[in-house]
């Protein structure tokens, strides 16, 4: 195959990131809203001074990790649809630390709430593996119905045992100081979690490449038979594989409760597993390409809160900004993907022109 | 071709059908006459489902078209094909089982008039095809209780009624009693009488010579030869379907049958059942020395997968025991198969044999990431893995631009040779070779066979399983047949005649053929 070829069918996500942007514009002419003048004020508020753009990062970490949690199930090809569940008991279990843990130093506190949200995520994700190892059941929909169940337990501890002290909203005290993460830069919301969650990040590629669990994992995703026949067992492989991946979103928790908020509010940030599946889809799955995706998708926050802050445009459009830029990528993928196979179809009846004469 | 159209009823012209890395039909060209039974012979993979299938709307062709009574049709679903007369019989069943008779007949028929189920019509008339043709059966019956023969009863019925006039059956004996296959050959012959046209896929040579008026033989995706069924011999088919020249193989490499050492591989009255569950190899037993390759003839689907993935610890063994050099190794668990030093080339490399996605390095350690020389603490040794792949590609003259690229861009000779590598160094004492060959050029294959000659010069026991008979004769030192899980016979290489090999293969006995 062409070598120019190659690089432009591997470049098809990043048109395609243009190409939702520019399906965005069209709804915009729809709002009378001029898009090219839509678009400059965005790159102008997401960039205009170092509180925007340290909060394009800020806003990038929790999405990194739901990615990363989806992401790496993929890998196994196992659906991984209930980050936002995994990622409400991470919150759970480390504003619990957070607040009955108060008297350690932070360098004790802080490293105890990472674990304690990782390991929670971990196990309410190993509970999706397990099912389907043991029942065969679908993870696609278990995950998914976790999540709710994790809401309502959400619910329920937040109404009850960790309501505030004045006992009035659905929330928990404000957490000490001890347990919040640092920032980077003084005055802005960027924190060290976020340097925390690219190692994740690189973690992730280092299982996936460089472990033998990584090679189960990816065997398993991507040829279960041959994975079969080199005897690894699949089944052990689901539950891992859904530990760590819950671990990840788990993670996104101890980001959001002790690096942003600084206290769990009852179902804020619903949106983040729904997101992180868009942002692995993005990056095609691989740790490097979910950290810019992640990236990408906290500029347009940035920007778009700003902008629809100052202009009459509904807030609705940032929501369609990523929708569109997600549909548009996963149509590229698809794409790419015929255009491959027509391609090597193609070659196969070469090969065999040359081989029979008779033709 | 333009003379005697009034005689023909359907015309595949150049079918040409791909798969992503396959062709399955190649350029193929069938001829379905009127009031004719016509049998498909051939292997499994010959393409014969896949020709069928395209005829039936549910494959559309890459090349090639398709005329029916003359007229070229554009068929593009297997509704377009039952409006114009051609039902198909699918081996496994497409019914509905918690449905009764008639609410299966009308599935394929419900284009009905204001949406409204013809249910008490249809029942009529399902009687009245039934009683023309010998198919009765209750209109209002439950499916799921029906025994299989009158399942197939309604699946034919359902063509039936969608008013088909070619009638295209996939190997419909399979799952049938005798008693019933009778009862079906004779529906066929009704059917043809009445003027219809019947196409009988199959690969049982009795079967072709008691219905067929026809036959058509495939192989590798091509029509290889067709005659009627007064010209044809079940010694003649059975050549064609294994392949025509094969008394000109010249054995060179067989032992004489004292210069094998000890039995290395002992199989004792093995049972293990197929994934459908029923018990594919049933009390199979041989023996394997050191030096020698034991090859199994066979038409496949008699057990031989299920006997490879037994021995290699992948299929759960019901019965038997399989001993390696006096040990049991039944109950074994795949990795701990491996450490005993069975190599096994399965049957398909895309399959089975390799993952595609990954690269060469990576599936030439498959099998054994976990050994110490690539791993440790469970970190692969990247060094180590990259030092042994290009010993491999130079050791087994593997064309690729180098050991990081993935397989599945390798040609399909490179491919085997990554697998043949990998196997060949976990294989310290057996060695499992399933259809080592299939679908390679002729460079490969005998690359590939000089490989396994090696393995048996270096002293192991091999059990090669192919369905070509050619290979099995140019390498075995001994050749058993398999029919129904069971070695019926065991010949000498020497004394192997190709004839009673193919009628082994096919179930026939010595005393049936004379």
């Amino acid at each position: 195959m062409k070598r120019s070829k190659k690089i432009a069918l591997s470049l098809f996500p990043v048109y395609s990131v243009f190409l939702g942007l520019i399906l965005s514009g069209l709804l915009m002419l729809l709002l009378d809203a001029n898009p090219l003048f839509v678009y400059k004020k965005m790159l102008i508020f997401a960039f205009r001074d170092a509180y925007n753009i340290a909060d394009i990062f800020a806003k990038a970490t929790p999405l990194m990790l739901t990615g990363l949690a989806f992401g790496f199930a993929f890998r196994a090809s196992l659906f991984n649809i209930g980050a936002q569940g995994q990622f409400y008991m991470g919150c759970l279990a480390t504003v619990t630390c957070s607040l009955f843990m108060n008297n350690f130093p932070a360098v004790i506190l802080l490293p105890l709430c990472v674990l304690a949200s990782g390991v929670a995520g971990g196990l309410w994700g190993s509970l999706v593996g397990y099912a389907k190892a043991k029942f065969n059941a679908n993870e696609f929909l278990i995950s998914m119905m976790s999540t709710y169940v994790a809401i309502a337990i959400m619910n329920y501890l937040i109404r009850g045992p960790l309501i505030e002290s004045k006992g009035e909203y659905p929330q928990t005290d404000v957490i000490a100081q001890s347990a919040w993460i640092p920032q980077i830069i003084p005055h802005t919301r960027l924190h060290w979690g976020f340097v925390l969650a690219v190692v994740i990040a690189a973690l992730a590629y280092f299982i996936l490449w460089k472990t033998t669990l990584g090679f189960k994992i990816r065997a398993v995703g991507m040829n279960r038979d041959s994975a079969r026949y080199a005897g690894i067992n699949e089944k052990r492989i689901f539950v891992e594989v859904f530990f760590i991946s819950g671990a990840f979103a788990g993670l996104a928790g101890f980001m959001e409760v002790n690096g942003i908020q600084h206290m769990l509010v009852q179902g804020f940030n619903p949106y983040l597993g729904a997101e992180g599946i868009g942002i692995a889809i993005l990056g095609n799955a691989h740790p490097l390409g979910i950290v810019f995706a992640a990236i990408l998708f906290g500029a347009l926050k940035v920007g778009g809160n700003l902008v629809v802050q100052t202009s009459s445009i509904p807030s609705s459009i940032i929501g369609i900004m990523e929708g569109l830029v997600m549909i548009s990528v996963i149509f590229s993928y698809f794409l790419r993907e015929r255009i491959l196979i027509r391609m090597e179809k193609k070659m196969l009846q070469a090969e065999d022109r040359k081989e029979d004469p008779r033709v | 071709m333009l003379i005697g159209h009034e005689n023909t009823a359907v015309e595949l012209i150049g079918i040409t059908k791909y798969f992503p890395g396959t062709i399955a039909n190649y350029k193929v060209n069938l001829t379905v006459r009127k009031g004719e039974v016509l049998a498909l012979l051939g292997e499994n993979g010959a393409g014969k489902s896949t020709l069928m299938k395209v005829l039936y709307g549910m494959y559309m062709p890459d090349e090639g078209e398709i005329r029916v009574d003359g007229k070229k049709v554009d068929i593009r679903s297997p509704q377009d094909a039952l409006a114009l007369g051609i039902g198909m019989i699918h081996q496994h069943f497409t019914l509905v089982p918690v449905h009764t008779v008639v609410e299966n007949v009308l599935l394929s028929a419900f284009n009905t008039p204001k949406g409204k189920l013809p249910v008490s019509e249809a029942a009529k008339e399902i009687e009245e095809i039934g009683r023309k043709y010998g198919l009765e059966v209750d209109p209002y019956a439950l499916v799921n209780q029906l025994t299989v023969g009158m399942q197939q009863r309604v699946e034919i019925l359902k063509a039936l009624y969608a008013g088909a006039r070619i009638l295209i059956m996939d190997e419909p004996t399979a799952v049938l009693t005798p008693q019933n296959a009778q009862k079906l050959f004779e529906f066929v012959q009704d059917f043809r009488q009445a003027g219809n046209s019947v196409v009988f896929i199959t690969h049982k040579l009795n079967e072709v010579m008691e219905i067929a008026d026809r036959i058509v033989v495939m192989r590798g995706g091509k029509v290889t030869g067709e005659l009627p069924r007064e010209a044809a011999s079940e010694n003649e088919l059975a050549r064609m379907m294994v392949g025509k020249d094969l008394d000109e193989i010249t054995v060179t490499n067989v032992s004489e049958g004292d210069s094998f050492g000890n039995i290395v591989l002992s199989i004792r009255n093995l049972r293990v059942k197929s994934a459908r569950g029923h018990m594919a190899v049933d009390g199979l037993s041989l023996d394997i020395r050191e030096g020698e390759i034991f090859g199994i003839a066979g038409v496949s689907g008699n057990g031989q997968e299920e006997l490879a993935e037994a021995l290699c610890g992948l299929r759960k063994i019901d019965g038997g025991e399989i001993l390696l050099e006096s040990k049991n190794i039944v109950g074994k668990k795949v990795m701990e198969i491996i450490k005993e030093g069975i190599g096994y080339i399965p049957a398909d490399r895309h399959r089975e044999g390799l993952v595609l996605d990954m690269s060469l390095e990576e599936n030439l350690i498959l099998r054994k990431f976990e050994s110490e020389s690539f791993s440790a603490r469970g970190v692969l040794i990247q060094e180590n893995i990259r030092r042994y792949a290009e010993r491999a590609i130079d050791e087994y003259a593997i064309k690729t631009p180098s050991s990081k690229v993935k397989v599945r861009g390798l040609s399909g000779g490179n491919q085997q040779k990554v697998v043949v590598a990998r196997e060949m160094d976990i294989a310290t004492t057996a060695l499992v070779a399933v259809q080592p060959t299939r679908g390679l050029d002729l460079g490969a294959i005998d690359y590939v066979h000089r490989t396994l000659l090696k393995a048996k010069a270096e002293g192991k026991a091999i059990l090669l399983i192919s369905t070509e008979l050619s290979e099995i004769l140019a390498l075995s030192d001994r050749v058993g047949v398999i029919y129904r899980g069971k070695i019926v016979k065991v010949f000498n290489r020497q004394e192997a005649k190709v004839d009673e090999i193919g009628l082994a293969m096919m179930g026939v006995s010595n005393d049936e053929a004379q």
